[in-house]
């Protein structure tokens, strides 16, 4: 196959030349394809045209009378259609192809010769050559060409060799008349050959420009499907944006429209230029009636006086005011607003206005007012419930002590009334009946004999019985002092309570053990202690005592719900950063991980006996005092750790 | 940058083209059409038979013969397509004529046929030819007298009734154009060489009698 190069006759390589050449082959099949057909089709009308002629013409030959078909039908039938048959056949075959349109140049010249034939050499028929040249040049392929002047030079020259009135429609035509003839052929040629040419630079050139535009258009569909890309990404962005924006904006008018707060804006001079539903109907005018107005339109003198000096402030300085103001109302009563007053600044920074918003807290002031009420009631009711807690402990501490008291007046009593004393009248009436020989009766009689032993053996277990007594008389004061110290703790606790004391911790913590030190004793319970140095603490002391009973209580009660035989409560002190950390730590049924955040919480219990307030108390006092309380277990069976902390000096008392 | 996707073009080169046997058909074809042209060519020069043309006039002839110019015959079948060119020879030769001819036509009418059998475009296209006179020849007597067997036979007589020329006035077949025939009868009118000049004959068989000429014609050559 032919190069590129070869065929536009421009050497070297191009731009896209792959491309280039790829489309201009394809354009030039795609003509030879199309110039196949329609020579076809010429081909095909000329064999029924050469037909038709030689039936008009010569359709028969004659004998006399007689007639037969004449040869010129049965040439143009036969000899005609094998002419056009095998061009037909390749087109039909093998459009496109190099043999094809060869084919057809030879057979259409040889269909001239045979129509120059047919009408007996008639120079008017010569033009079917220069047609035929014509239309083969529609292949745009100068080969074609020269195949078809070879064929035709030929032609003439074998013919004006042997008949050349056949061809040339002269007698004596010249040896080199057939060359003649070609070359006529050959002058045609060369103009269809630069016609080619020509035509095929122009194919190569529309080749190039559809390459560049191909490039050029692939170009720009990329960037239009990265730029579409890039829309749908920005409207997508945009949309969002767009929806952002509906809702910021839907969320702006649902708090500034729906929300109990008043919002107003303020231009320079004072006057509203905007102002919320709710301001509307707090000032009980329509917007419109306020939208201009300063504030001397809406407020008392009083209040507007102060409001336009809080403008001014706020217009000069460009700082925010944080107020709450009040209202009397006609009716006697008031309403409360916290108001935000900021400047309004424009792009440049400058301030152009003022803005505010009006909370409303009427309900909040009333509700903080109840609230104090109840808070103060409730600590009341706390101390009153830790003092009943104390007290409580202190009532069951004295009557553990008070069995002991009985026990041991039982026990002196049984020995008074065993006492071997009452043997000693029975002695004495012995004596007295031997008064007056008490000598003889000690050395004589045989009961006398025994009376010094006997008395000797009395002395010696009344003297220990005596010590036995004294012994129970001893326990008895013992717990009778325990008793007195029991409630002489209720008595300081009850008059310190209120009072700020600087206490050594572990005395408190103490204090605390010996509230709950029968009970920790009579259910087997070792205590640990794990006391760090620390400096006293100020506190009240009724409170921290409260506290820590009622943790002593709950581990003691831990420890007995556990069942375990190894019970024991550890008692930390520790301090650090200004704090003081007590811990009460059991090992008793630990707590469940999904208590541990309620059980701080009113009414929470876990035993039959409790009401649930004396961890919640514990930890609202331990909160009056600046500390907390803390709780932590690893879960059921594993303990619980109880931490209360305080700081070492309040800042701020609280009540 | 990605290469965006072009039209896509079957290159020309991955095509397939015709099989060896194509070629060879193409061949054997060529071969075949060039020897029909040959085929055809020779029998469009095989002359018809020329018969026995008298050297004088036949007496026994109806036809008069011009005393004062020559005497130009031609015997025609009113339908051969190949007299076609004769007559129009006939009238380029008379037209290019130097010197005065008495022109005549006969179209043989063979026994047996239709009164209208001579009503053909050949002899009204005879007719319109000037100078020249077109008769019909009634069973062809006048042609079997002066020895005029193919379509296109044509005769010359001088003033005296001597025989100058005899033969066709085509080179072949139907085929216009120069002839020898024509010259001759040119050269002839034209007081030139005067010894006697015969050509080949080319057209149908005017009689029954007479074969086509690839029955038994001897082809002419120049």
């Amino acid at each position: 196959m032919e190069t590129v190069a070869a065929q536009v006759g421009r050497p070297g390589p191009i731009p896209g030349a792959e491309r280039t050449d790829a489309l201009f082959l394809a354009a030039e099949h795609k003509i030879y394809v199309r110039t196949d057909r329609l020579f076809a089709r010429l081909m095909i009308f000329q064999w029924l045209a050469g037909i038709v002629a030689a039936l008009w013409i010569s359709p028969r030959t004659w004998i006399g009378a007689t007639s037969y078909v004449h040869w010129h039908v049965w040439a143009a039938i036969v000899l005609g259609g094998a002419i056009t048959g095998l061009p037909v056949f390749l087109v039909w075959k093998h459009p496109g192809q190099v043999l094809t349109r060869h084919a057809i140049a030879v057979g259409q010249m040889i269909f001239s010769g045979l129509l120059i034939h047919l009408t007996g050499g008639r120079i008017e028929t010569h033009f079917h050559i220069f047609g035929s040249l014509a239309f083969l040049a529609f292949y745009r392929d100068w080969r074609v060409l020269i195949t078809a002047t070879v064929v035709t030079a030929l032609d003439h020259f074998f013919r004006g060799t042997l008949w050349p009135q056949s061809v040339f429609g002269v007698l004596a035509a010249g040896p080199w008349r057939w060359v003649e003839h070609a070359g006529w052929v050959v002058f045609e040629d060369i103009f269809l050959i630069i016609s080619i040419r020509q035509s095929l630079e122009e194919m190569r050139g529309l080749a190039e420009r559809q390459a560049s535009l191909e490039a050029v258009n692939a170009s720009i569909e990329i960037k239009v499907t990265e730029r579409t890309a890039e829309l749908t990404r920005e409207n997508a962005e945009r949309q969002k944006a767009e929806l952002a924006l509906r809702e910021s904006q839907e969320l702006y008018h649902s708090l500034v429209e729906q929300l109990p707060i008043n919002v107003y804006r303020k231009d320079a001079a004072g006057r509203f230029v905007y102002v919320n539903s709710r301001f509307c109907q707090v000032k009980g005018r329509p917007a419109e009636r306020i939208l201009g107005q300063t504030a001397d339109a809406l407020l008392t003198p009083a209040e507007a006086a102060r409001a336009a000096s809080e403008h001014e402030l706020i217009m000069r300085t460009g700082q925010s005011l944080e107020l709450e103001e009040m209202y009397p109302q006609p009716d006697g009563t008031l309403w409360y607003f916290q108001v935000v007053k900021l400047p309004v600044k424009n792009s440049a920074g400058r301030i152009i206005g003022t803005q505010g918003v009006h909370f409303d807290i009427t309900l909040r002031k009333r509700a903080e007012a109840k609230l104090n009420e109840v808070h103060r009631q409730l600590l009341e009711a706390s101390r009153q419930a830790g003092m009943a807690e104390v007290a409580t402990s202190v009532l069951h501490n004295v009557g553990n002590v008070l069995n002991s008291v009985n026990v041991s007046s039982s026990l002196i009593a049984d020995q008074i009334r065993n006492s071997k004393v009452s043997s000693l009248p029975k002695v004495v009436a012995l004596l007295k009946e031997h008064e007056t020989d008490l000598a003889g009766f000690f050395t004589t009689h045989p009961k006398g004999k025994q009376v010094p032993g006997y008395l000797t053996g009395l002395a010696a277990h009344l003297i220990e019985e005596q010590a036995e007594i004294l012994r129970e008389a001893g326990t008895l004061l013992s717990s009778v002092m325990h008793i007195k110290e029991i409630v002489a703790m209720q008595q300081n606790y009850a008059r310190t309570s209120g009072l700020l004391e600087s206490l050594p911790v572990v005395a408190l913590v103490e204090d605390a053990l010996r509230m709950n030190a029968d009970a920790i004793q009579r259910h087997h319970i070792k205590l640990v202690r794990d006391f760090a140095e620390t400096p006293p603490i100020l506190v009240q002391k009724h409170k921290v005592l409260q506290i820590l009973v009622n943790l002593i209580r709950n581990a003691k009660h831990a420890c007995d719900d556990s069942g375990r035989l190894d019970k024991q409560i550890t008692l930390r002190v520790t301090g650090g950063q200004g704090r003081i950390k007590i811990s009460i730590i059991d090992n008793g049924v630990g707590i469940p991980v999904e208590n541990l955040t309620r059980i701080f919480g009113h009414g929470f219990t876990t035993r039959k006996e409790g009401h649930g307030f004396g961890l919640h108390s514990s930890a609202l006092a331990a909160k009056e005092m600046g500390g907390g309380l803390s709780a932590f277990s690893d879960g059921p069976g594993q303990g619980a750790t109880f931490t209360l902390e305080l700081p070492l000096q309040r800042q701020t008392e609280l009540l | 940058m990605n290469q965006a996707p072009v039209p896509a073009v079957k290159p020309v080169g991955q095509r397939p083209g015709p099989s060896i046997g194509t070629w060879i058909m193409a061949l054997i074809w060529l071969a075949g059409i060039v020897a029909a042209m040959a085929g055809i060519t020779r029998y469009s020069f095989a002359p018809g038979r020329a018969g026995g043309v008298p050297a004088r006039w036949p007496a026994a002839s109806r036809i008069t013969l011009a005393t004062n110019r020559p005497t130009l015959i031609m015997f025609a079948h009113p339908r051969c397509p190949c007299t076609r060119a004769s007559l129009g020879e006939l009238a380029r030769l008379l037209a290019n004529c130097p010197g005065p001819l008495a022109a005549q036509v006969w179209f043989v009418k063979p026994v047996g046929t239709a009164a209208d059998w001579t009503n053909t475009d050949l002899w009204a296209s005879a007719a319109r030819i000037p100078g020249v006179t077109v008769h019909c020849d009634e069973a062809g007597r006048e042609a079997r007298r002066f020895g005029a067997d193919t379509s296109g036979q044509t005769v010359l007589f001088n003033q005296s009734g001597e025989l100058r020329f005899h033969g066709g006035i085509t080179i072949a077949r139907g085929h216009f154009g120069d002839n020898p025939g024509a010259n001759a009868v040119q050269a002839l009118v034209n007081q030139q060489p005067t010894e006697l000049i015969e050509t080949p004959v080319f057209g149908c068989s005017l009689l029954a009698e007479a074969c086509r000429p690839d029955q038994g014609g001897t082809p002419w050559k120049p």
